[in-house]
């Protein structure tokens, strides 16, 4: 049998990124439908398409600029007062 | 997080965790949860930042030079507000 702890680590990191990976969905949907879909036909369009395929893209750069920012202060925070992340 | 079921044997063998191991496990939990917590305040904030940022027609993948400066304000005039209101409520408390 496995090693116990492994088993459990791995299962958590799985988990934690497929919820992140279903966040990351729900919202690109959520944003990029709103844009590229205003008035929906009886098909995508290919420009509807061409512009779902910027519009991700655009959201995940746009996920990485925040998340080195935010992780900037959050790292300062740590060396300032402790856990300023958590609010 | 989704609640997982955990395969039963991995449940028997917890039971006979070291105590090191146990102590290593519970330091892993807790990293991650404060990893998962800093994750959902970057979807959180990328939603609220994509909004405000990315208003004009969207035609290219990349973050033009207006919007990854914008993005990037965002962020910290985010914390900004935050850190206001922290002290508001600080001061509030002492009064």
């Amino acid at each position: 049998m496995s090693d116990p702890k492994q088993a459990i680590m791995d299962q958590v990191r799985q988990q934690a990124a497929l919820s992140n990976a279903r966040a990351l969905i729900e919202k690109v949907n959520e944003h990029c439908f709103e844009r590229c879909v205003p008035k929906p036909g009886s098909s995508l369009s290919s420009a509807e398409t061409t512009c779902y395929t910027y519009c991700m893209e655009k959201y995940m750069a746009s996920w990485n600029t925040v998340s080195r920012q935010y992780l900037g202060h959050v790292q300062q925070g740590v060396q300032g007062q402790a856990a300023f992340g958590a609010f | 997080m989704d609640q997982a079921a955990l395969d039963p044997q991995v449940v028997e063998g917890l039971k006979n965790l070291s105590a090191k191991d146990k102590q290593d496990l519970n330091t892993f939990i807790q990293a991650e949860g404060q990893k998962a917590q800093i994750q959902s305040t970057i979807h959180s904030l990328t939603d609220t930042c994509f909004r405000k940022c990315i208003t004009s027609k969207i035609s290219a993948g990349k973050l033009d030079r207006y919007e990854e400066p914008c993005m990037q304000s965002c962020v910290d005039r985010f914390m900004d507000a935050n850190m206001v209101v922290i002290k508001h409520l600080e001061q509030m408390r002492s009064q």
